[in-house]
């Protein structure tokens, strides 16, 4: 993939580093009712990663669905160890999401999924940094 | 972000760990959203710790453990369990005392612990224009719209804000972000505070996160029929805020009309007729549980259904469920309105409700509690809002009616349909 870029700029949103491996999607997603909390599997009908794991990945959706409840799940996926270990989006995501990822250190980027999804392929590793807002291709 | 020398004071570590921990994290929020500075917060209504969920009572306990006290008032949100009689709803012992650890924790901050989603018929009633952080979206959207305080939908942050009496303004903190977003001309005829939560759930489905100017209703809403319809709004949709002139402070009964070039949506009866078609899913004669009181039951409430069970007994083989506060019961109590319920055979309970207790599979909670969701046939319910979770989170069909056909379902034991 020579050319390609290997670092993206966004805003960050939620502090911290972390890295995994890319999963990319292309719905909105919820935290309240997506993914099953036992086994970090997406279970949601809307969401197009249905069947996936999310756990120790880097999520990159558009957006969050709307719930006041988001926070409660993203923490409870990370008490059961099932978390996704960053999120990538592009619109802000909901203020109960952004609670959830501070409380379970997950660090956030948004303004940049779209061009991510389509420019590294699911499963590539990422370390996504929540100080500078940017993700890069390992 | 724009901090005061109270906020700099706490993030320096003047007053111990959590509250920096507190401040660090309203300021990442803020920074998140733009905040251009913090309010100051007058009342928060929090997040109780719940046994149901994994490491989330411990979470309060970490809180009270390092010190933390609250210092505005704050009022504690529904738990997991009545954490004075779980027997009533069969919930394993080991959650009633995991539930009850939250209570001490709590106590230990300086919390009233009401453990309600209606902590405004526990005495809790913050007025007009004071900044407040809720984490239950019925609160938010009644402190909104009928009490004018101000208050976004939020989540475990509102513990923070009840920390260090500081929140970000973001949202519906800031004036120019509590303007109607749609005109909702209210043709239906609702009568009794189901038919209110239809109608709002009605609303909600079509405005989603916006905020509605209500026109059309013949007379004002009495303070349970406003409860209601919020909360209707607040479960179908992510409304945060209503409009209703005459009502909502600042806006007078011959206020100017929202501005005209809003999107508008009409609700008719055949509309909220549809909310209970949506939410009648069981069978007429094969249900357990009748539950009243969602949102939990106000003291009117429990007047209401006093005199409906006065002289009438539950049919055996099914549980008559009223749910309130803790302090709404000891006030029914008071006024001698519990022995008709209980003489009925119904049970009164306190502190949770069928989706907020061991009911919910959604939950994964510590596996050495022994919580086993029971096999429930159907719920009769008088609350759009219970019907949509019991749905989502009991996976337990549902049958929808208004509060004294569910009574009458109760005795009879056969479904009284609203329609």
């Amino acid at each position: 993939m020579s050319g390609a870029p290997r670092e993206w700029r966004g805003r960050a949103i939620v502090r911290g580093r972390a890295s995994g491996p890319a999963l990319p999607s292309r719905t909105a997603f919820s935290f309240l009712g997506d993914a099953d909390i036992r086994s970090g599997a997406v279970v949601g009908e809307m969401s197009d990663l249905r069947g996936q794991s999310v756990t120790g990945k880097v999520l990159i959706v558009p957006a969050t669905r709307g719930s006041a409840g988001a926070w409660r799940f993203l923490y409870q996926l990370k008490q059961h160890n099932t978390h996704p270990v960053a999120i990538v989006t592009d619109d802000l995501p909901d203020p109960s999401v952004v609670q959830g990822a501070i409380l379970s250190e997950v660090p956030i980027v948004s303004g940049m999924a779209k061009q991510l999804a389509a420019e590294v392929a699911a499963g590539a590793m990422l370390e996504v940094d929540g100080d500078e807002g940017t993700v890069r291709l390992l | 972000m724009e901090l005061s020398d109270h906020d700099r004071a706490l993030l320096d570590g003047r007053d111990g760990p959590v509250p920096r921990q507190a401040m660090e994290a309203l300021i990442q929020l803020g920074e998140a959203f733009d905040a251009p500075d913090m309010v100051d917060i007058g009342y928060a209504h929090v997040h109780a710790g719940m046994a149901m969920y994994l490491g989330d009572v411990e979470l309060m306990e970490d809180l009270a453990g390092k010190g933390a006290q609250m210092r505005v008032p704050v009022s504690t949100n529904i738990a997991n369990a009545d954490m004075g009689n779980w027997q009533d709803t069969h919930a394993p012992e080991g959650l009633a005392r995991l539930q009850q650890r939250a209570e001490q924790a709590h106590k230990a901050m300086g919390s009233a612990n009401c453990f309600t989603c209606t902590p405004y018929w526990a005495g809790h009633w913050p007025t007009w224009n004071m900044h407040i952080a809720s984490i239950e979206s019925g609160v938010t959207i009644f402190a909104n719209s009928v009490l004018g305080a101000k208050s976004n939908r939020d989540g475990f942050f509102a513990v923070y804000a009840g920390i260090t009496g500081r929140y970000p303004r973001f949202g519906l903190h800031l004036d120019s972000k509590r303007k109607a977003t749609h005109r909702a001309v209210v043709e239906a005829k609702p009568e009794g505070t189901t038919d209110f939560t239809a109608l709002g759930y009605a609303i909600g489905a079509e405005v989603t996160n916006g905020i509605p100017w209500i026109g059309g209703l013949a007379a004002r809403p009495d303070l349970d029929e406003l409860d209601a319809l919020g909360v209707g709004m607040a479960t179908s949709g992510g409304v945060a805020m209503f409009i209703l002139p005459g009502v909502t402070p600042p806006y007078t009964e011959d206020s100017e009309a929202a501005p005209e070039n809003l999107p508008s949506l009409t609700i008719r009866d055949a509309d909220v007729r549809r909310i209970y078609d949506e939410f009648c899913t069981g069978a007429a004669e094969d249900f357990d549980i009748v539950h009243l009181g969602c949102p939990h039951a106000s003291f009117e409430e429990m007047k209401h259904y006093a005199a409906l069970l006065d002289g009438r007994k539950v049919r055996d083989g099914i549980e008559l469920w009223v749910t309130t506060n803790r302090h709404v019961r000891q006030m029914a109590a008071d006024a001698g309105l519990l022995g008709p319920i209980l003489a009925a055979g119904a049970k009164v309970i306190a502190d949770t409700c069928p989706i907020s207790c061991h009911f919910a599979r959604t939950c994964s909670p510590d596996p050495t509690l022994g919580v086993v969701p029971p096999q429930l046939r159907t719920i009769v319910v008088d609350s759009a809002k219970q019907a949509r979770y019991v749905r989502d989170m009991i996976h337990c069909p549902t049958l929808l009616t208004s509060t004294e056909r569910a009574v009458e379902s109760a005795v009879s034991g056969r479904f009284v349909p609203r329609f």
